[in-house]
């Protein structure tokens, strides 16, 4: 019996051996162009940035007018010096349109005291519908600064009420928690002065665990040396740099972090504001924009600036990293599930053809393979289909690929914006490289897994964040 | 399976790209701390004699031969560093002692260089020294929009007959980003270009004539008026909203008159824009038909009209108030709303 199982086993590896091989070798041979890609364009970028005087911007009456929306949610303890740093951000025209979003603690209470806010009557334009709007406030001494207390509606909705207050032509999406660079607004406003067609930026976003941050601005980079935290920073790093940086040169862009994203306000307006229905809204939004740019005509570039203008707290424990790993698999899944039908159509041009596919069978389906692949082994191995010394070379040439990958993508970071100096900080980031694929990966596999088949249940929910806080505590 | 030979072969080679990451990754950090020690040092050095000269203003030998001595990228960081805090002679004689050096020349030879990245150097360096050059202005006209556009911003600083033709002229530009760094420097340039602008807005129409009277609103002298008139009654939208605009800047009466006829237009970004001149002007004698306009069926027009009527100050408040009682609750609406508002919000 055990025979049979054993041969049964090794002609299926033998079989499927080829389709992992192909499989493998594409996926690689991709991450390569996209890494060569990243390079030409950082390079492209640098001597564009190279001596440039962002000083002119900023005294500039006729810059575009940046509305941005800040989504509030029981921020009390954070609230006050996260607004007065997005106020005293370096841009000439800027609007602040803090959204509270049915905040059941003391959030509209401390913007009123600290902030010198009278209550109006609330009236507005409601160019998307939403959850009613309860009151508006405006600062008698701020007067850049918008309040909207409104019934709880998730973050999307937050985000639809403020593009109904927004003046500027340009609305600034973000998450409360996002410290942003004093001129960030000035670095991601670039594409828009350079080209005609673009309807959103991104920005990198890097982690602020480990570093130190006073008055809601990072102020010294350090490399965490907590695990999930490290090995985040190499992700991300990653993510930024290489995948979307490399994605540009190619251009098709589909993502902007909803931690902080530049958008043309009609553009989202007419295409219906963000969607509350999925968890994954801020990838909806700018796929939806795409589509829509071949449909109807009209602004269909969405630029990434890869300096790094925003910092987020990432997850230090396991579960709530799942969580949130879980949830962003659940959005991937669910916004190409909702525009399948850009998947191969030469309507779509390079994003249907490449980008659409590439976010389909590598991104999403990455675990499944990958999951399939170690069971594949396991069988392999129990049944002696497999040899363990081969199991070896395999799993060692495919961490090798993985972390030679990573390895250029810090050097790309350090040849351009080197925030990272010190030898200590270097050997970190090498170390976090070095271990990311021994357990973490793994562990990553299985919450993207858990996404999917949650996704495949039907399930929306966002799960909770819990944050530790910066360091040292900004709460005032 | 999958033969060992290839993996290991895949594996040397990784194994080999790893070292070599490690190595230049490490060797890197090495490289940047010592040339940034270094770069510290020179600089540090750079900037003692270019301050003496700034303060003292008189060039002496020793200090630009030592200057001379430094690596070019020092000398440049140590020019531009400073070039930012000086303006007039100050600025004169930094230009003069970069010639010395030798970072004129070398930025004058990139301006002509044929990749795009190095003529954008040049013309950052000329600029930022305020280098009067024939090349720089000839980048006027460079294929590449960013070193139009740099090229534009060297143009603030030398307002001459030529140059300001040649900027009104890029008012058209497609690139966006030109067409930006070219209202920029105009503004930047001052009432010196009020009479060519005026000029060219007689003359012209569209995209260059709306880009201009951007820059007219934010200039907003009286020779704009008949220019702003004109174009007011084009059937482009855009120009129509910025002529608006730029009528409630210049504040005339004839601007005023017509301002109150295009509170009557068929686009209601026109009909906010004219209530919105109205309001800047703070033309008491059109409070009446700005409170009228709180009834219009467009959100902005009446949110301008309301804004417009608080601007005007007591005649208009007094509007205001009257409409409380207004049987149109999107008109009391509105009032109550702009009544509210604290002083600060309500002029913005």
């Amino acid at each position: 019996m055990s025979g049979v199982l054993q041969t049964g086993v090794s002609q299926i590896l033998l079989k499927g051996q080829f389709v992992v091989l192909l499989y493998f070798l594409a996926v690689n041979g991709w991450y390569l162009i996209l890494l060569l890609s990243s390079l030409l364009e950082l390079r492209r970028h640098m001597l564009l940035i190279a001596d440039e005087s962002r000083h002119l911007l900023l005294s500039s009456t006729l810059s575009p007018t940046i509305s941005i929306l800040a989504p509030a949610y029981n921020e009390e303890a954070t609230i006050d010096a996260s607004l007065r740093a997005l106020l005293a951000l370096q841009y000439p025209n800027l609007e602040v349109i803090v959204v509270s979003d049915g905040s059941k603690d003391r959030t509209v209470q401390v913007l009123v005291e600290r902030f010198d806010l009278v209550p109006v009557k609330t009236i507005y334009e409601q160019r998307i519908k939403t959850k009613p709007v309860r009151s508006l406030y405006r600062s008698s001494t701020y007067p850049s600064l918008v309040v909207v207390d409104k019934d709880n509606g998730g973050k999307a909705d937050a985000l639809n009420v403020g593009l109904s207050f927004a003046r500027g032509e340009l609305v600034c999406a973000m998450d409360a928690d996002t410290l942003i660079e004093a001129d960030g607004l000035q670095r991601m406003i670039r594409p828009f002065l350079y080209g005609t067609d673009v309807v959103a930026t991104g920005g990198t976003i890097r982690v602020v665990n480990g570093s130190e941050v006073k008055f809601g601005r990072v102020v010294k980079t350090s490399v965490p040396t907590n695990l999930l935290a490290g090995v985040q920073v190499v992700e991300y790093l990653r993510a930024f740099l290489f995948g979307r940086l490399g994605w540009n040169r190619l251009g098709g862009n589909i993502i902007i972090s909803g931690a902080f994203g530049l958008f043309q306000r009609d553009a989202v307006v007419n295409a219906g504001g963000y969607l509350h229905d999925t968890v994954g809204e801020d990838m909806e939004l700018v796929l939806r924009l795409k589509r829509l740019s071949y449909e109807r005509g009209g602004p269909g570039t969405i630029a990434f600036v890869p300096d790094p203008v925003a910092w987020t707290e990432v997850p230090e424990s396991a579960k709530v990293l799942g969580r949130q790993r879980d949830r962003w698999h659940r959005g991937l899944a669910d916004v190409l599930w909702r525009h399948r039908r850009m998947l191969f159509n030469p309507r779509y041009g390079v994003t249907g053809l490449f980008v659409f596919p590439y976010y389909a069978f590598v991104e999403l389906l990455a675990p499944v393979i990958e999951a399939a692949g170690l069971i594949a082994l396991a069988l392999g191995l129990a049944t002696g289909a497999v040899d363990w010394t081969f199991a070896g070379l395999f799993y060692l040439t495919a961490y090798g690929l993985g972390t030679a990958l990573t390895a250029f993508t810090l050097i790309l970071e350090d040849l351009s914006f080197h925030r990272y100096e010190t030898f200590r900080d270097r050997t970190l980031l090498f170390w976090w490289a070095l271990v990311e694929n021994l357990g973490y990966r793994q562990m990553t596999v299985y919450w993207r897994l858990r996404g999917l088949w949650k996704f495949l249940r039907g399930k929306k929910d966002w799960g909770s964040m819990e944050r530790k806080g910066f360091h040292p505590l900004t709460v005032s | 399976m999958i033969s060992r030979q290839l993996l290991n072969i895949v594996m040397l080679v990784e194994i080999g790209l790893l070292v070599l990451a490690v190595c230049l990754f490490f060797a890197h950090g090495l490289w940047l701390f010592f040339y940034e020690r270094r770069l510290a040092r020179l600089t540090e050095a750079a900037r003692d004699s270019l301050a003496h000269l700034a303060t003292r203003g008189t060039v002496n030998v020793e200090e630009i031969e030592a200057l001379r001595r430094l690596p070019h990228d020092v000398q440049v960081i140590a020019f531009l560093e400073i070039s930012r805090h000086l303006s007039g002679s100050g600025k004169e004689r930094l230009s003069f002692v970069a010639l010395q050096v030798g970072v004129v020349d070398r930025a004058r030879k990139l301006c002509e260089s044929r990749s795009w990245a190095r003529r954008l150097r040049g013309a950052r360096i000329l600029s930022r020294l305020d280098v009067v050059d024939p090349l720089v202005q000839r980048l006027l006209s460079d294929p590449h929009p960013a070193v139009r556009a740099q090229a534009a911003e060297w143009a603030a600083a030398q307002p001459s007959v030529a140059v300001i033709s040649a900027m009104l002229a890029l008012l058209a530009d497609p690139a966006t980003q030109a067409r930006f760094a070219v209202q920029n420097a105009l503004l930047r340039m001052g009432s010196v270009v009020a009479g060519p602008l005026a000029t060219f807005l007689e003359r012209n129409s569209g995209r260059a004539a709306e880009a201009g009277l951007r820059v007219a609103e934010s200039l907003a002298g009286p020779t704009f008026g008949q220019a702003g008139l004109r174009l007011s009654r084009t059937a482009d939208i855009g120009v129509r909203i910025a002529a608006a605009k730029l009528l409630g800047a210049v504040g005339d009466a004839a601007g005023a008159e017509r301002l109150i006829e295009l509170l009557d237009d068929s686009d209601s970004s026109v009909r906010a824009a004219a209530a919105q001149g109205l309001g800047r002007m703070q033309h008491w004698k059109a409070a009446s038909l700005l409170a009228h306009r709180l009834r219009d069926s467009a959100w902005r027009v009446r949110r301008a009209a309301g804004l417009a009527l608080r601007s005007i100050g007591a005649p208009g408040v007094l509007f205001l108030r009257r409409a409380l009682k207004e049987d149109d609750a999107f008109a009391a609406d509105m009032a109550q709303q702009v009544l509210d508002l604290p002083a600060a919000a309500a002029s913005v």
